[in-house]
């Protein structure tokens, strides 16, 4: 446990004296929901559904770029090697590079909803905050997720671009989950009408998160 | 000397089963002619047609195996994975390579015969129904294993990449299929899957279902040994030409 604290704790204080995954992340997704905006340009009807929608596009590509710096980073100067090498438990290391990705999704993430409540004319009300569990386990399950993938991108040839071909359509099950919950929150739908989503976004969870500890030895190790 | 020991035993190892899936390939070949020119005859000439969905529905009995076949490939790709990470021999990765790429074809071939059906059927080429966007999903999630191995150098790490993306890809379609299945209850489709209705009441449209199965999957038997000995032949050229260096190598510092 105490690699793991160390690990997230360098990550977090790298973070928060450049600032540059939470920052890419929050201008990746301003953009993307000005593009959606003009876009959709919804009728009022179909606001809770479009602005949902947006806000999970926003999350998966903004996430894409810029959720995995933490782990990418450690690339540079063959980092990642020496951390293979040291004494640290593969998963603690998995789980340190998940909870940083985790963390500087969340804070991007807390901004774009301001942003989809300015931009969609919704209201600030307590409905906002039924949002909280669908986006925590959709952005656990896609920190899992691409922090895995990112560790077996960022070593190949292909390097980034191979990251969206092989996150997007595994994450479909969370995307999916996600923006149903997502919008039945917004349009102020009582909370049965999300818990079979959100079991799914657990199972999601439970499922990479797991898988992600138990394979990423075999991700970062030297042959 | 020293080294001409180990370098045939590398030969031994890696390129004994290679020539005599060589001999096996062709007897498969020959199975599946046959097997496809019966399914066919059956297909066209021996079942009766579907009483509701008219000549069309016979296409049923070329999808249904590709499907079935896509699926066990999948897995396949999966398990080969699970036993490359576990004893790291070669012959593992090329055998999950090649059932991921020869399960690709079945699943476009999925796709395609599902739409050649629907669109007379259902009056669409495509609808977001659950078992199609399923089968769609499962394409792009191994289209994604295949870019990876395309875009990848050919190392033991890549090897190592390409097991764990096909053992997290097959572990996904279970979640895929329940997440697409809710999605599809809630806003029900406007064209609503028959479940199960095909009308399989007459004993001669099992048996060309069953026929047409055996088929497909000893069609997919040949085309995955055919590419498989062909990837063991590669990884054993690899060997032998770091044998070669290897012993080159020796040869130098003497």
């Amino acid at each position: 446990m105490g690699s793991f604290a160390a690990l997230l704790r360098k990550d977090l204080r790298l973070e928060l004296r450049s600032g540059q995954s939470t920052l890419a992340l929050f201008a990746l997704s301003l953009l993307i929901l000005v593009v959606l905006v003009f876009a959709l340009s919804p009728e009022p009807r179909d606001r809770a559904e479009a602005s949902a929608g947006a806000l999970w596009v926003a999350m998966v590509f903004a996430g894409m770029l810029g959720a995995t710096r933490a782990l990418l980073s450690e690339n540079e100067n063959g980092c990642i090697r020496a951390l293979a090498m040291s004494p640290v438990d593969p998963a603690m290391l998995y789980g340190a590079k998940l909870a940083a990705a985790f963390i500087f999704m969340t804070v991007a993430e807390a901004a774009a909803v301001l942003l989809v409540v300015l931009f969609f004319n919704l209201d600030f009300g307590p409905s906002l905050l039924r949002l909280a569990p669908p986006l925590v386990l959709g952005t656990l399950g896609f920190s899992a997720l691409a922090t895995l993938l990112a560790a077996i991108s960022g070593r190949t040839r292909a390097g980034d671009l191979l990251l969206p071909l092989l996150a997007v359509p595994m994450f479909v099950p969370a995307l999916i989950a996600g923006v149903k919950s997502s919008a039945a929150a917004l349009a102020g739908a009582p909370f049965s009408a999300m818990s079979q989503w959100l079991g799914v976004l657990v199972a999601f969870d439970v499922l990479f998160v797991t898988l992600g500890g138990l394979l990423f030895e075999h991700v970062i190790g030297e042959d | 000397m020293a080294a001409e020991p180990s370098s045939s035993n590398i030969a031994d190892s890696t390129g004994a089963s290679a020539p005599a899936m060589a001999r096996l390939a062709p007897w498969l070949g020959v199975a599946t002619l046959a097997l496809m020119l019966a399914s066919l005859f059956m297909v066209f000439e021996y079942v009766p047609t579907e009483a509701q969905e008219g000549i069309v529905q016979r296409i049923f009995y070329f999808h249904v195996p590709c499907a079935w076949v896509a699926f066990a490939a999948f897995g396949l790709v999966a398990i080969a994975g699970v036993f490359y990470l576990w004893l790291g021999d070669q012959i593992w990765d090329d055998l999950g390579y090649a059932a991921a790429e020869s399960g690709m074809v079945f699943c476009t071939l999925v796709l395609i015969t599902g739409s050649l059906w629907a669109k007379p059927i259902w009056g669409a080429w495509w609808t977001w129904d659950s078992r199609i966007t399923t089968t769609f999903i499962l394409w792009l999630l191994y289209g994604g294993y295949l870019m990876l191995r395309a875009m990848a150098d050919d190392t033991p790490e890549v090897a190592r990449f390409g097991a764990v993306v096909g053992i997290v890809a097959a572990l996904d379609v279970p979640v895929v299929i329940v997440s697409v299945r809710l999605w599809r209850t809630i806003h029900p489709a406007v064209l609503v899957t028959r479940q199960g209705g095909h009308g399989l009441e007459d004993p001669r449209m099992i048996a060309t279902l069953l026929v047409a199965t055996v088929a497909f999957t000893v069609m997919f038997a040949w085309l995955l040994m055919l590419r498989f000995a062909q990837l063991r032949l590669r990884s054993r050229m690899k060997e032998l030409r770091r044998a070669l260096a290897l012993a080159e190598a020796s040869a130098g510092d003497l």
